[in-house]
């Protein structure tokens, strides 16, 4: 059935090669240079697996016109050697930040996203959001033309319905815009406002930053925002400020690699800072903290209030909370921190997290004024674009006016308000009530539904555009491919709305670009695109000093909220307010804490989930778990319940995105909506029931078991101890006595681990040896490595049903552990790739020899020659091997009316594997291998310098926690990490003799 | 007439009056009278049993493995397990007619032939699996060393590489074995047919046997020596299925007790088939006499002694992960008598330690009733021993994270269930037209084949107390 069609394909692909005349020319040329390697059989199979590569690449190029138009293959473009990827700067825009980005591009296809490293944002780093906006592009599922009341349409009609239209300058517009610092977009919205003089702006976020504008406001008189230098802070203190998690911290790559950078430990004589969370649900950010403080979301700000009241005596400018008392007053972490933050003063850095209260913004940035943290931790920064941005109540007063009729046109410019809006506002009811409603976006979702005009949205990797990063410098947005689906960019769409047509991206944004850069201007605009942005420090930062009336602004700030039971709405930590809802990547990457995907549920603590009476753990062998009927003044919703250990006792937190019914097979179906329960006056918090509904639903969770069971594959201590004792990590410290085998090994001269059978030695000494080091210390969980993998070795996704049945694809996973009290475990994250062990279990069992060590050290996997015993898998003392149960890969790549599109997403230097093969982790052997032959064209040294291969998942690491390289160069950074006294291998009795391991992860606990 | 006896003598092997010629009749006539009506309904039923089986296979091979209850953590299930299973069935036949034969138990011979059947088909059964289980059936070729133009050969070290050959082997040699034992009852069998294509049939299968002495001098060589290669194959392939777990670095497969435990174990569950088969069949086809009340208590002592000698390996597993005190072999076995696969941990040891010690008294293991149900309990026992060993294991092994549960879906039970539609349909063709008791050798173990037993004239005349009826148990 489908295997026939696949074939047809595959043969029509090859035809399509042979008849190709550019393509003939490619293979023969390509062909005498493998040749001369063929002398014996290993090199005729990696030669095979060169052709096989490029009638992959064939098959690809045949797909799409708008590649052919990128580059024509009429005449060879001078930089492009078919087989090589090109890299171009862009940059990612994401509410109004932007994250400056290199693009791999294969032959006019974007196929992978890494980090700028010269852009301070990113740093050469990436957040999960940036890796899967590869796959956002070539979603199938994105709209592909305009729609008049919801019938397809196409561009040329839309501009002549707005030429038309908005040839009437006096109309009554209102224009609502999602979040976007872009200078082009801000000098086309100053023209449009110009030109209409009746129109009005209004620019929502679901998820903004309005109360910390308005905390620094109360503060210091003006909208200011925040930027935390964690790389200066000894000692942190986030009130429920998740600032490592993309979802809740706009600029949390670089807040990830500055925290992570200050509590890098090289030796005994380094020095890390400590880390407070106090929190309610358990976050990334809370699981890296040293003290995590378990409080009720609304219980946060009165601890706060505790905290600046226990620092008022010591410190000028917080006489405001002097006369804080409340139930937090005498509690034993507020006088720790407070006096912790004493000694510490301008050292310290406290933070509030997004949705908390403006006062409570305003009273974190009071204590790093008296503190002294201004300018050196923390510094703040007036950003002119969010200086006129009105927040839920400009929403709320826009919608009523749309309700009255007192618009006739309303322009959604992105965003998918009747979706995410507050549910008081009726925000799609209020729509249809509009006159003319235009939408601009990417997929024909819930708004554009609404709305009688819906215009395809290009996605950022085709369109031109600009933006400014968190801290304000300016990146220009370049094109990686013509826009797939003929869509056009939100300037392109707002130039149509003023001028009727069309403009160009390109013109535009150089236009505006003129007067940013220094002149010659082409020469500085050709900087700009090749560097990914200008020069500049951005945003500069604010002289700062209390307001006059401070005192009276958050007076009454601290006050104990009795709530009862709370239920706290929150970004999804994957899909954010619901626009990555669509791409299966994020949708099956297991959730950074709780490990489920395709899924949202209610968090709650196991002991709330006790007093509702339902279990307070899962069930080892059931996916089945309860589901909870949750109820609040505006409304009511079932959702599965999770007791998620160390969340806060009465407290309830849900998450966003979910629920969605008309966006896109990835999105549609999954999970419930909780969006009914958020209102203008409860965007973050409030009171509801919470009842078991008496009926189960199974939930896909990665990981079934969630204690370490006393075993040692997570190695720790305080920093005190591993001063005291560097060598804590070893098996003999942490067991008590050697490796059983390891005097013996010795004693015949085998350095390298406990006495063998096998007496294979790998490595001859023209070749690297290949090793990864994976520092505990660093690692957080986000989970980007493993989207990063996915991007890079063209995993498939597979589904929520081969989820459940725990056949996950993923290379490398990221396990999470509790330790300790249930009520305030500890967490630990522990990523683990293929550990390409020296004397491999998997290597000895496979009847048929499919699986093999290489020269340089890497346990490959030959698909071809897997016949699927999964003998290997199952002696795989680590589990990281994956089998393709089903065609996985067929049913990613070959499902819906034009498979090409996702096909178009994948890396030509990996294969794709078929069905009844095994898959794992191969230390993106692809890129090992360029480098290793463009070292040996350059130098002729098989052996890159350190530094020149990364694996994609080391790459994208925000907290730089995975070192890889060459392990018989001494200086290289992962055979200095391999030498460090945290170094441990799992499982070291096994003698597999791992080439990945661990760097034992340390605290710096308060006394 | 009073003489002291040395040894207490054999009870008579045959009971009722049966001369070679009744003998003959028995057994042969079951497969020269018209086909009885109730077999071809239980034919029909094992028919569509085998037709499950190949649709089973034929999804399978369609859709992926994924279409099992496998999962990234335990990567063999019910079709390992189903292989372990049968093959262990597949074990009575071989050590009844080789190594009871060269122990000289003449006994063996009311139930060699039909216990060698079952070994056969069984050894089939199994050998579907690892055949099926893999990801891609169509190059499973790649396992045999056939010269390639790569000169890839397969990996000498894989345990799976040593299965194919041990299997291979013993089916080789359990099928040449049976048939030469086959060769002087395909003669009985082509002299008294009377249709024209069974006596062509018979005659070719029977290879021109006429009895002379010279065939009998040949035929007692060939089966002496094929008894003699046989015997270190019972013990090889036991051995070598067991080394799939025992050579891996899983903790409760990586112990080097499994050789003899489960040789001990695939005799167990061997005999508990056997005497399943046997109890019915010969109360059907009326065959009491030579299948006797003695042969079901002989047995049930090896049953007896083979369910205690696995439940002395269960015990030492224990034993031995608490004195090598390796903590995830630890783990393991705490695990599997209290974690999340404990009912099947205690439904083994209630079927294969507890059930067979009934057997301690005379009376349970002379009754054929509860021997029947014992029989069946000890097949279910073992089947359950291969899940606890090849489930729990991976189940919860080294790393907590990877930890996860296996449960089976529809079709794991679909093709194990096609595995007796499979067995059965063979089974019964084979007590259709072969002879289901070795006619010969059961005669040369009769008192009529002694020639002390004759008197001077040559007629039959048993000096009585060679075969007295038993007086005391022994």
């Amino acid at each position: 059935m489908a295997e026939s069609q696949n074939e047809t394909t595959y043969w029509k692909s090859l035809n399509e090669l042979a008849q190709n005349r550019e393509y003939q020319k490619f293979v023969e040329r390509e062909f005498p240079e493998d040749a001369t390697e063929m002398t014996d059989q290993v090199s005729r199979r990696s030669f095979l697996r060169v052709m096989g590569a490029s009638i992959a690449l064939a098959g690809f190029a045949s797909c799409r016109k708008p590649m052919q138009k990128v580059i024509p293959y009429t005449k060879q473009p001078e930089d492009l050697i078919i087989g090589v990827p090109n890299y171009y700067a862009t940059s990612m825009p994401f509410q109004d930040t932007v994250t400056g980005l290199v693009v791999e591009n294969n032959e006019g296809r974007p196929t992978k996203v890494e980090g700028n490293e010269a852009h301070p944002a990113s740093g050469g780093r990436t957040s999960i959001y940036h890796q899967a906006s590869v796959l956002e592009m070539y979603d199938p599922d994105r709209s592909r033309s305009p729609r008049l009341n919801g019938q397809k349409s196409d561009m040329a009609q839309f501009e002549a319905f707005a030429a038309e239209h908005f040839s009437d300058t006096g109309r009554s517009i209102l224009v609502l815009s999602e979040s976007n610092s872009s200078p082009t977009y801000r000098r086309l919205k100053d023209r449009f406002a110009r030109r209409f003089r009746n129109s009005t702006w209004i620019t929502y976020e679901a998820f903004g930053e309005y109360n910390v504008l308005e905390g620094s406001r109360i503060a210091f008189g003006s909208k200011l925002r925040p930027v935390m230098h964690f790389d200066k802070a000894d000692r942190v203190v986030s009130f429920g400020d998740d600032f490592m998690n993309p979802a809740e911290h706009k600029n949390s790559v670089e807040n990830a690699g500055k925290i992570t950078a200050r509590r890098k430990v090289r030796s005994t004589e380094d020095d890390m800072s400590r880390v407070y969370v106090i929190e309610s649900n358990y976050s990334v950010t809370g699981g890296y903290a040293d003290h995590r403080i378990r409080l009720k979301r609304s219980e946060i700000e009165a601890f706060m209030g505790a905290v600046a009241a226990a620092l008022s005596g010591q410190l000028r400018g917080l006489s405001a909370y002097s006369g804080v008392q409340n139930a937090f007053t005498d509690h034993e972490w507020v006088q720790k921190i407070a006096a912790d933050l004493l000694e510490n003063r301008s050292n310290s850095l406290l933070t509030a997290g997004r949705d908390l209260s403006p006062e409570a913004h305003a009273t974190v940035a009071a204590m790093n004024a008296a503190l002294g943290a201004i300018g050196t931790t923390v510094t703040y920064h007036r950003v002119p674009h969010l200086d006129d941005e009105a927040g839920p109540e400009g929403l709320k007063s826009a919608t009523d006016a749309m309700r009255n009729g007192e618009y006739d046109t309303v322009v959604l410019v992105g965003g998918n308000p009747a979706f995410t809006a507050p549910s008081d506002l009726n925000f799609s009811e209020a729509l249809r009530g509009a006159g003319t409603t235009i939408h601009l976006s990417n997929y024909v979702d819930e708004t554009s539904r609404a709305c009688s005009w819906h215009v395809n949205r290009a996605h950022y990797l085709e369109s031109w555009g600009d933006g400014l990063s968190y801290t304000g410098i300016a990146s220009v947005i370049q094109p990686q491919i013509l826009p797939l689906f003929d869509g056009v960019s939100e300037i392109e769409f707002l130039h149509i709305l003023t001028n009727g047509v069309k403009g160009n991206g390109h013109d535009l944004v150089k236009e505006t670009w003129r007067s940013q850069v220094s002149a010659p201007f082409e020469r500085s605009w050709e900087k700009v695109l090749h560097d990914g942005l200008s020069e500049g420090d951005g945003f500069p930062a604010a002289n700062v000093r209390l307001t006059g009336n401070f005192q009276s602004s958050v007076s009454g700030f601290g006050q104990d909220k009795k709530l009862g039971m709370e239920i706290v709405i929150k970004a999804d930590p994957k899909l954010f307010d619901g626009r990555f809802a669509n791409i299966g990547w994020l949708m099956e990457l297991p959730d950074p804490m709780t490990k489920i995907t395709w899924d949202n549920v209610a968090l709650m603590s196991p002991a709330t989930a006790r007093k509702l009476g339902i279990r307070d753990t899962r069930k080892f062998n059931s996916d089945a778990v309860p589901v909870v009927t949750i109820t609040t003044e505006t409304g009511s919703l079932d959702i599965p319940a999770w007791p998620e250990p160390g969340h806060a006792d009465d407290s309830i937190t849900l998450y966003t995105g979910y629920g969605r019914t008309q966006t896109g097979r990835v999105a549609d179906g999954v999970g419930v909506n909780v969006y009914p329960l958020r209102t203008t006056e409860a965007l973050d918090y409030q009171p509801g029931t919470v009842v078991n509904a008496g009926r189960t639903y199974d939930v896909a969770c990665v990981q079934d078991h969630h204690s370490l069971e006393g075993r040692d594959m997570i190695r720790t201590a305080t920093l005190d101890e591993y001063r005291k004792k560097p060598d804590f990590a070893t098996y003999k410290s942490v067991h008590g006595y050697e490796v059983p085998g390891i005097k013996e090994a010795k004693a015949e001269g085998d350095d390298k681990g406990p006495i063998s059978l096998f007496t294979e030695t790998y490595g001859s000494d023209d070749q690297p040896q290949w090793g990864m080091a994976i520092d505990l210390n660093a690692c957080f969980g986000c989970g980007v490595c493993t989207i990063a993998c996915q991007a890079e070795n063209n995993i498939p996704v597979i589904g929520k049903r081969e989820v459940a049945r725990r056949r996950i694809m993923h290379w490398i996973r990221t396990d999470r552990y509790y330790e300790g009290d249930e009520d305030n475990p500890t967490v630990y994250h522990q990523p683990v790739p293929c550990m390409h062990c020296e004397l491999a279990p998997c290597e000895q069992v496979c009847p048929v020899a499919a699986t093999v060590h290489s020269e340089d050290g890497m346990n490959q996997m030959t698909y071809n020659r897997c016949i699927g015993t999964r003998y290997c898998a199952n002696n795989c003392p680590f589990k990281v091997r994956r089998f393709n149960f089903f065609n996985y890969a067929k049913e990613y790549l070959t499902t819906g009316d034009d498979p090409e599109i996702i096909q178009m997403a994948m890396n030509p230097d990996v294969t794709v594997r078929f069905r009844g093969v095994m898959e794992k982790c191969t230390y993106c052997v692809q890129r090992v291998n360029r480098a290793k032959s463009a070292s040996r064209l350059a130098t002729g040294s098989r052996k890159p310098v350190d530094g020149a291969v990364q694996t994609a998942c080391q790459q994208a690491c925000p907290a730089n926690a995975i070192s890889f390289g060459d392990l018989t160069d001494r200086q290289s950074k992962v055979a200095q990490d391999k030498m460090n006294e945290r170094n441990y291998v799992m499982l070291e009795e096994l003698n597999v003799r791992p080439r990945t391991s661990y760097l034992a992860k340390l605290t710096h606990p308060n006394g | 007439m009073s003489k002291t006896y040395e040894y207490v003598p054999e009870p008579a092997l045959v009971k009722g009056n049966h001369d070679f010629g009744s003998i003959t009749r028995l057994v042969t006539d079951i497969n020269l009278r018209p086909t009885p009506k109730a077999w071809y309904i239980v034919f029909g039923i094992s028919n569509l049993l085998l037709f499950v089986l190949l649709a089973s296979i034929g999804y399978l091979i369609w859709q992926g493995t994924g279409i099992w209850g496998l999962n990234s953590t335990v990567n063999w299930g019910w079709a390992i397990i189903n292989f372990v299973w049968w093959v262990g069935i597949g074990h009575a036949g071989t050590l009844i007619s080789a190594i009871l034969f060269l122990f000289r138990q003449n006994w063996r011979t009311a139930i060699n032939r039909f216990a060698e059947a079952m070994t056969i088909f069984a050894v089939m059964c199994a050998g579907i699996f690892p055949a099926i289980h893999v990801g891609r059936i169509w190059v499973i070729y790649w396992v045999f060393p056939v010269p390639n133009s790569m000169a890839m050969w397969p990996n000498f070290n894989s345990p799976l590489l040593w299965d194919v050959f041990a299997i291979s082997t013993y089916l080789t040699v359990s099928f040449l074995f049976w048939y030469v034992g086959l060769v002087p009852d395909f003669a009985t069998l082509r002299d008294r047919i009377k249709s024209k294509f069974g006596k062509i049939a018979y005659g070719i299968a029977a290879l021109g046997w006429r009895g002379s002495n010279r065939h009998w001098w040949n035929y007692e060589k060939a089966y002496m020596i094929l008894a003699g290669l046989a015997t270190p194959l019972v013990l090889s392939v036991h051995t070598i299925v067991s080394f799939d777990f025992a050579v891996s670095v899983i903790p409760g497969w990586h112990t080097t007790i499994f050789p003899p435990y489960f040789v001990a174990g695939a005799v167990f569950s061997g005999f508990a088939m056997v005497l399943t088969l046997m109890i019915i069949v010969r109360k059907i086809y009326g065959l009491e006499e030579i299948m006797t009340d003695d042969h079901i208590e002989k047995m049930n002592i090896i049953i007896l002694v083979t369910g205690s000698m696995v439940g002395f390996a269960y015990l030492m597993e224990f034993f031995i992960a608490w004195y090598g005190q390796v903590e995830y072999e630890k783990a393991i076995f705490i695990l599997r008598a209290t974690g999340p696969y404990a009912w099947a941990y205690w439904i083994m040891i209630t079927c294969n330690v507890l059930s067979p010690q009934f057997f301690w008294s005379k009376k349970l293991r002379r009754h054929v009733g509860f021997t029947f149900f014992i029989s069946i309990v000890v097949n279910i026992g073992m089947w359950f021993e291969r899940f606890v060993i090849t489930v729990t294991s991976l189940s919860t092994d080294f790393l907590p994270s990877s930890w996860g549960y296996y449960s089976p879906t529809m079709w794991d039970m679909l093709t194990y269930l096609g595995t007796f539609g499979l067995f059965g349909t063979f089974f019964l063709l084979f007590l259709r037209f072969l002879p289901m008791i070795a006619v010969a050798e059961l005669k040369g173990a009769m008192p009529q084949a002694d020639p002390h037993n004759y008197n001077d004239e040559g007629e039959y005349a048993p000096h009585e107390e060679i075969i007295p009826e038993p007086k005391r148990s022994y």
